[in-house]
């Protein structure tokens, strides 16, 4: 259900203009409008809005990076530190593995999960097939996210489900993108899912979760 | 026809006695003589000796002094890792937002960073192929090189914020691009190819790329011509579709095309430039030479009767290819 309320706000995001964003969030705090439904009816409806705009190929990452900074500034405004936004959709656990660097994919992939109310917890770029295992362990999440740019973290992607059964976690669904992984199949990363898009990551999980 | 007679005749769309064929070999030519590519990518005499042996394996019609895309960030005064066998990656970008920019100065290659050795190896490379084999260097595009040195965030960011300064940093990169470049015709490069990814419209939408970084691709292309380079090649991987038919202004005369652009549409776009591409990177890793050689039939079928084509990958053949896949490849030009 759309809200006019929200208009300005999702207009100041879909532009990604930290002020006016910031600005439009303080403005309806003050109305009396909860965190909650700015974030349900304002930020998800603007990243809405921005999955619908961004196909293959209209698809930047600029346009993202600057909604999605605008959304991380409103977010600091709702949540400010120590107030923990609550989780609507459940837990995402994110990494870049070990042997690539290249983590702008995965950081858009946190900042639409975060703008469509998913809770992220990202586990950095280098990072090791033990420590996405710990924290997955701790975390239980829906789904684990991996990300590489380049060729040669294949194998260590297709390690990543059959760790998940030696730790007896194998009903958490894996799922890929970025550049080099995405020119492959779920069946030879031996994952679930292999996105085009950090939009397409989003549809899988809505999907899981029975969001539309 | 010697390889660089049949890539001559191809990019004016003159008749030649088969389609040429350039395989992407970088580092894989490290991987085929069991040379570490941390190691590869810091020698030029390595470099040459590894990219004359796969040429003497595979017999393709190019041969490329590539290291990787961070020579000329690094030459400016970023701070690389090296690690055991795998290209380099950017520690600690040379720029930030507080840096006064204005005393930055070119890195003169003949001894900054890596850009000596990447000199030599093409030296060592026209020496030995002279004018039979098409010798390739490589310069970044001049919004890469900005990316490179502050960053892709920050860069993309201050595109927004403040776009003059972003444009003052990439007049920058240009005259580093410019200069390196200029010295890989003088060591013997045939033509260095521009290596752009950070141009692709996955990162900048178009109109960014018309209004930033055409102009400065233009002023890069007139001085490798007018330096003597056999050609303008330019590489931006991904959807590019939108930004082809600024190609020609710019000065291309081979356009690489990635797997998301079907040779149909590139060639629509680009009706009077040669066009190389488009094999999946990956498919090199992941398939088989059947796989590549379907492929590689199909674009031969498509390109039949127009001309202008270069058999090619859409972007690098990975270091850890299967050596038979890139037989396939070439031989399927050579059957085709």
């Amino acid at each position: 259900m759309s809200d006019s309320r929200m208009n300005n706000l999702v207009e100041a995001i879909l532009e990604g203009d930290c002020a006016e964003s910031v600005s439009q969030v303080e403005h309806l705090y003050q109305s009396g409008v909860s965190s909650e439904h700015i974030v349900i009816r304002g930020i998800e409806t603007a990243m809405t809005a921005l999955d619908a705009k961004c196909t293959l190929e209209q698809f930047n990452l600029l346009e993202i990076m600057l909604a999605g900074r605008a959304v991380t500034e409103v977010m600091k405004v709702l949540y400010p530190a120590g107030t923990a936004p609550m989780s609507t959709k459940g837990t995402v656990v994110i990494a870049t593995l070990e042997g690539d660097v290249h983590d702008l994919g995965k950081n858009i992939l946190k900042m639409v999960l975060i703008g469509k109310g998913y809770h992220v917890v990202d586990c950095g770029k280098d990072c090791s097939l033990q420590k996405l295992m710990d924290v997955t362990e701790k975390e239980r999440p829906l789904a684990i996210g991996v990300s590489g740019l380049i060729t040669p973290i294949i194998p260590l992607v297709r390690q990543v489900k059959e760790q998940l059964l030696l730790r007896k976690l194998d009903s958490i669904k894996v799922v890929a993108g970025g550049a080099a992984l995405k020119q492959s199949s779920s069946d030879h990363l031996n994952v679930d899912f292999v996105a085009e898009s950090a939009f397409d990551i989003l549809h899988y999980l809505d999907g899981r979760t029975g969001e539309k | 026809m010697n390889s660089l007679e049949r890539i001559a005749a191809t990019i004016k769309f003159q008749d030649a006695d088969r389609v040429p064929v350039i395989a992407q070999v970088f580092g894989h030519a490290a991987s085929l003589a069991g040379v570490p590519v941390d190691d590869y990518v810091r020698d030029g005499k390595t470099l040459a000796q590894c990219q004359l042996n796969a040429l003497t394996q595979y017999g393709y019609d190019a041969v490329f002094s590539v290291m990787d895309v961070s020579v000329e960030t690094e030459a400016v005064g970023s701070t690389l890792q090296y690690r055991k066998n795998q290209y380099p990656v950017i520690e600690r970008y040379a720029l930030s937002l507080e840096d006064d920019w204005d005393a930055l100065s070119v890195p003169d290659p003949q001894q900054a960073g890596r850009m000596p050795e990447m000199l030599e190896a093409l030296a060592i490379l026209r020496r030995e192929l002279g004018n039979k084999v098409l010798v390739v260097g490589c310069v970044v595009g001049p919004f890469t090189l900005t990316t490179q040195l502050l960053g892709m965030e920050t860069a993309l960011y201050l595109a927004v914020d403040d776009p003059p300064r972003l444009e003052h940093l990439m007049d920058f990169a240009t005259e580093v691009i410019i200069r390196f470049g200029l010295a890989q015709l003088q060591s013997g490069a045939h033509l260095p190819i521009v290596f752009n990814p950070s141009a692709s419209p996955a990162v900048i939408p178009p109109k960014f790329f018309r209004e930033f970084e055409l102009p400065r691709l233009r002023q890069v292309f007139q001085a490798f011509t007018e330096a003597g380079a056999v050609a303008n090649w330019l590489h931006i991987a991904g959807p590019v579709g939108r930004i082809l038919p600024y190609y020609p202004a710019a000065g291309v005369d081979i356009a690489n095309f990635d797997y998301y652009v079907s040779a149909k549409e590139a060639r629509n776009e680009l009706p009077a430039t040669c066009l190389d591409g488009n094999i999946k990177s990956v498919a090199f890793v992941e398939g088989s030479p059947n796989d590549i050689e379907a492929e590689a039939m199909n674009l031969l079928r498509g390109f039949r009767d127009q001309g202008g084509f270069i058999l090619s990958s859409g972007c690098e053949i990975p270091p850890e290819s299967r050596p038979e896949n890139v037989a396939a490849l070439v031989n399927a030009a050579r059957v085709g």
